[in-house]
């Protein structure tokens, strides 16, 4: 009877060490890093620029809506995660959606390389994330240490 | 149902009945403030003109220009600013020193828009409209050259 109260007593923290792994096994992010990679990496085609979409924050991990890029689906928002998309010279819209849609308008030129960070502000049911554009001086000190999660 | 939640809560924590009011109206301007769109520009469509050749300038302080969103613009000092074109608003000028958006719920990337030396505005080149800036300041500029 006592071992019957004892595991029953255990089960909650049980529950807390699975919920605790969980979330960090959601946290973790693999690939290589950008600082690894960046020496790898060609330039754009010809007539395309690139545009890196990084999020640095771990803060509000289990919110990881998905990047649209001009409406289209190219990634999500992990945290200490970037892609890179090269896309023809033109102009581009990326959004983010949780229980709202939050977007950025850019322009992009062939050979330009443009950083966008995802933020995470507060929500009423989960946090919201927002793209903002930031110059190339920022862009490259914030996402030298996040991981590529898709291109 | 959120609200009887709250009440109950509050209830329940041993507050007075003013309390849950409160907290109820407390709750539904969370609400308001971070669930939906709140913070707008208003936009109007324009038509851009490309041109070159006009005077540049550069900064001569920092600058905050308000388009009515609540998150004004900074110009930083020490910006260099080239003519690129034209709207029937100003002229529109760009720099590559820093990075130039417009700022309500979402983001626009911006050029500035002046006319003489007084800020007119914004242009949004993905959105081909005009941003009013909320007054008309004029611009500390430090030198003005013409090529």
């Amino acid at each position: 009877m006592n071992k019957t109260v004892q595991r029953a007593a255990a089960l909650p923290r049980l529950l807390l060490v699975w919920m605790t792994l969980a979330v960090l096994a959601g946290c973790a992010t693999s690939g290589a890093t950008y600082t690894e990679l960046q020496a790898k990496l060609a330039p754009p085609p010809a007539g395309e620029g690139r545009v890196f979409i990084y999020r640095t924050t771990v803060l509000g991990a289990a919110v990881q809506p998905s990047v649209m890029l001009n409406g289209t689906v190219v990634g999500h928002a992990v945290p200490r995660g970037f892609i890179y998309l090269d896309r023809p010279a033109g102009n581009y819209t990326i959004s983010t959606e949780t229980e709202v849609t939050r977007t950025l308008s850019l322009t992009l030129v062939s050979g330009q390389v443009r950083y966008v960070r995802l933020n995470i502000g507060m929500g009423f049911f989960v946090g919201h994330v927002w793209p903002e554009l930031v110059s190339d001086q920022e862009g490259i000190s914030d996402i030298g240490e996040c991981h590529l999660v898709g291109s | 149902v959120l609200c009887t939640a709250a009440a109950r809560l509050v209830q329940f924590a041993g507050c007075s009945r003013v309390a849950p009011v409160s907290f109820i109206v407390a709750m539904v301007l969370a609400i308001a403030g971070c669930a939906f769109d709140i913070s707008h520009v208003q936009r109007v469509p324009t038509t851009f003109v490309a041109a070159s050749g006009g005077p540049d300038w550069t900064l001569d302080q920092d600058h905050s220009i308000g388009v009515g969103s609540g998150f004004p613009t900074q110009l930083r000092h020490g910006t260099h600013w080239q003519l690129v074109g034209r709207v029937p608003e100003g002229d529109v000028y760009h720099t590559s020193d820093q990075i130039v958006t417009v700022e309500a719920s979402n983001i626009f990337e911006a050029m500035l828009v002046v006319q003489g030396v007084q800020v007119a505005g914004f242009y949004l080149p993905v959105e081909h409209s005009f941003v009013a800036a909320s007054d008309r300041p004029a611009l500390p500029i430090e030198r003005r050259s013409t090529p």
